[in-house]
């Protein structure tokens, strides 16, 4: 037993000795436990509402509650407005910048009540939508939320709007005789009372206006085949194989960074062996040292992002020949942005376990927040700003930009100039601790 | 010629080098010998410009060394304390890779990989991977890397430490053979004195980062009074005897001996031997030996070189 015991000492004393270690077993689930709760604990007060570009042109009462929902909504956020760049006015969106906003990528949909949403001589709801599925929990979410909106709302109302227009084609008198003939109708053969009846179909009683699960409880399914939604996909309907193509450049990334970082720290097994410092010791500078460093890591990052890329157009049927060159520039700052990052944790690490336990937390919390695992619009608005400053979702966006949207060059401008713009920075940094670090 | 005048080194509030004067000649076989931490290793780092000293001159053929002279580095070769090879790659790769850094390449590159193998005797080796190899391989392969580019000066960072026997005894006479044969000078370092009595022309001895003595080995062992001393088991000594000893000499005790230096007056080992047996110690239970290294360090410190 004693034995025992001195081990388990043993292996105590060097768990705690190793701080890399602990890190990694009680920092980075506490982390992941807070992005993960964050987005699934269904907290709406701190849930990000998703985007969509609402247009109501129609002047139907109906059409009013729907758009009063959607303003009311804990999932959705309409947007009726928009900026152009280098204009201070803002103007409102109609529906031909709302599909190519779409298109563009801007926003994922666009929900438009047409002036005919509600015509007095049909019995059906028109509503138009357009819609780009590049993230599938996205679109479903926004799909999902549409729908309960509608489908709570018309039940409420239709009996009240079919009672106006009996009034005004029939009369008061014909119309109140039908409301009750009806009305017995559905006791006789429903066994519901005539009262409620009554209450249901009176068109002076607002109340039924408001939302209330128990009067939307009637007849979904019915009123479900009234509605006409006129959804068009605006973006990616070409696109051979949608759940691979979404997620492969996200799964690129992560592993990208992985490989990369353990190429860069790969610096102090050379310590730790001394070939660096027999390297120093011969016609060899810390420059040609780092040079060939960055070059073979860069080769190796992209290399590596190609094989993917290839074994996904191979296996998955990705398209990654439709905008080859675009997917190269993605690939190549991916891949300096990504070194500029295992080049950082290189210089300014003490020892290889530390430099590889802060790499896997950062990869891992970067991947997290960053559109690797799950769509950036389910976290929180404020670690949505955290995500943007992350490799992984300029890559991530980037290669969705080149692979779904076939987005030209200005399409992903800004991922290019972002991706290039962290390499620099970071390198720079990489580079002046180097300098000052104890690598050398 | 290398002189070293005058050179300090800190780290930190850490002093490791105090004021290190020394002259190396052309084909010497020069040992730096000292304890663990006695200031060898910061020395051989400042020859051969990994790090810098914070003061003082190292010359070359007595001219100041230009340490970022990365064409100056080819005149050394570096033999590290560690295995420092690409143990994934075989012994010929890594001499390819180390003999381009020298700025070899082509027929003159192979032709000098050839002859280093055959030197370190692993030229049926040489497509192996490194991590194949045994300890005392490794090291020959070590110091092959640091030869390749037939270096002025070798400078060797106790190179045998872990090996075996055999591989050391291979070691050395190759390092004997660089020396005298090919007139290369070698600066090394060890805290095996037996190693720097078999080898070296000349040795400093350093400690607390100060030159203590230095000389070759006969100019060393000269600075002892007496060149032998005489070991006696312990239990053959009782505590009143212990006494009558110490008036023969200078009596320190080891872990199952006391060794006796004796005085002057006892200079001849016969005139030793008949006091000895006068307090009851017969011969066989005497052990005469010279002076080394290591006696020379203990008369210099007080401390032995293994304390």
């Amino acid at each position: 037993m004693r034995t025992v015991l001195l081990l388990l000492k043993k292996d105590i004393l060097r768990f705690l000795s190793d701080k890399p270690a602990m890190l990694l077993t009680f920092i980075l689930p506490a982390i992941l436990i807070l992005i993960f709760g964050e987005i699934f604990s269904g907290n709406g007060a701190q849930q990000s509402r998703i985007p969509v570009i609402f247009i109501n042109e129609s002047s139907s009462p109906l059409a009013k509650v729907i758009e009063s929902k959607i303003d009311s909504s804990v999932a959705l956020k309409p947007i009726r407005k928009y900026k152009i760049t280098g204009n201070d006015s803002v103007f409102t969106f109609d529906e031909k910048t709302a599909k190519l906003y779409v298109e563009k990528g801007k926003y994922s949909t666009a929900v438009i009540l047409p002036d005919d949403f509600f015509a007095d001589t049909s019995a059906t709801l028109h509503i138009k939508m357009f819609y780009d599925p590049k993230d599938q929990i996205e679109y479903s979410l926004i799909q999902g939320n549409l729908q309960e909106i509608i489908y709570s709302t018309i039940p409420q109302v239709f009996p009240v709007l079919m009672q106006k227009q009996w009034i005004s084609q029939y009369g008061n008198d014909k119309a109140e005789k039908f409301r009750k003939s009806m009305a017995k109708t559905v006791n006789k053969y429903f066994n519901v009372s005539v009262d409620s009846i009554m209450k249901y179909t009176d068109a002076s009683n607002t109340s039924l206006f408001l939302p209330s699960s128990e009067n939307s409880s009637a007849g979904n399914d019915f009123f479900s085949k009234m509605i006409k939604i006129e959804s068009k996909q605006v973006v990616g309907k070409e696109v051979g194989n949608p759940g691979a193509t979404r997620m492969i450049g996200g799964w690129a990334i992560m592993f990208l960074l992985f490989s990369i970082v353990g190429a860069s720290v790969s610096l102090f097994e050379e310590k730790q062996e001394g070939s660096l410092k027999r390297l120093l010791c011969m016609p060899v500078s810390k420059s040609d040292i780092l040079v060939s460093k960055y070059f073979f890591t860069t080769v190796l990052g992209i290399i590596q992002l190609s094989v993917m890329f290839i074994f996904a157009w191979s296996v998955f049927n990705v398209d990654i020949f439709s905008n080859l060159l675009n997917l190269s520039l993605i690939i190549l700052t991916s891949a300096l942005a990504a070194v500029s990052f295992g080049m950082l944790i290189t210089s300014f690490s003490k020892s290889l376990s530390q430099a590889n336990g802060i790499a896997t937390i950062l990869i891992l919390i970067m991947s997290a927040i960053g559109g690797s695992w799950f769509p950036v619009f389910l976290l929180p608005d404020w670690m949505q700003v955290i995500s943007k400053t992350t490799i992984t979702y300029w890559s991530v966006d980037g290669f969705l930009q080149v692979l779904w949207r076939h987005a030209p060059l200005s399409g992903i401008a800004i991922n290019i100039v972002v991706l290039l713009g962290i390499a620099i920075i970071v390198n720079g940094i990489a580079l002046y601790r180097f300098k000052r670090g104890n690598i050398f | 010629m290398i002189d070293l005048k005058n050179v300090f080194k800190s780290f930190d509030k850490t002093e490791a080098l105090k004021g290190i004067n020394l002259n190396i000649e052309d084909g010497s076989f020069f040992g730096l010998l000292g304890p663990n931490g006695a200031g060898k290793t910061t020395l051989l780092n400042i020859l051969i410009g990994f790090i810098q000293a914070d003061s003082g001159e190292i010359l070359l053929d007595k001219k100041p060394i230009d340490f970022e002279n990365l064409n100056y580095k080819k005149k050394f070769g570096y033999v590290p304390q560690e295995i420092a090879l690409y143990n994934e790659l075989s012994a010929e790769k890594n001499l390819e890779i180390f003999g381009g850094l020298y700025g070899l390449s082509g027929k003159k590159l192979s032709a000098q990989i050839d002859e280093t193998l055959d030197l370190v005797g692993l030229s049926e080796r040489r497509k192996d991977n490194i991590k194949t190899f045994s300890g005392g391989m490794k090291r020959r392969i070590n110091i092959a890397c640091s030869i390749l580019h037939n270096p002025e000066i070798i400078l060797c960072d106790e190179p045998t430490v872990g090996v075996d026997p055999q591989s050391r005894n291979a070691i050395f006479d190759m390092l004997q053979h660089l020396n005298i044969e090919k007139n290369k000078t070698i600066i090394y370092t060890t805290h095996y004195m037996e190693e720097a009595a078999r080898l070296c022309s000349k040795m400093a001895i350093i400690d607390y980062g100060k030159i203590i003595a230095e000389g070759n080995l006969t100019e060393l062992t000269n600075l002892l009074d007496k060149k032998e001393s005489a070991k006696i088991l312990k239990d053959k000594i009782s505590i009143g005897k212990l006494e009558d000893l110490r008036k023969l000499g200078r009596v320190i005790e080891l872990e199952y001996q006391f060794e006796l230096t004796p005085h002057n007056e006892f200079s001849k080992l016969s005139l030793l031997f008949t006091r000895l047996e006068e307090l009851g110690i017969p011969d066989d239970n005497i052990e005469i030996s010279r002076a080394t290294l290591e006696d020379v360090f203990l008369h210099l410190t007080g401390r032995r070189l293994r304390d």
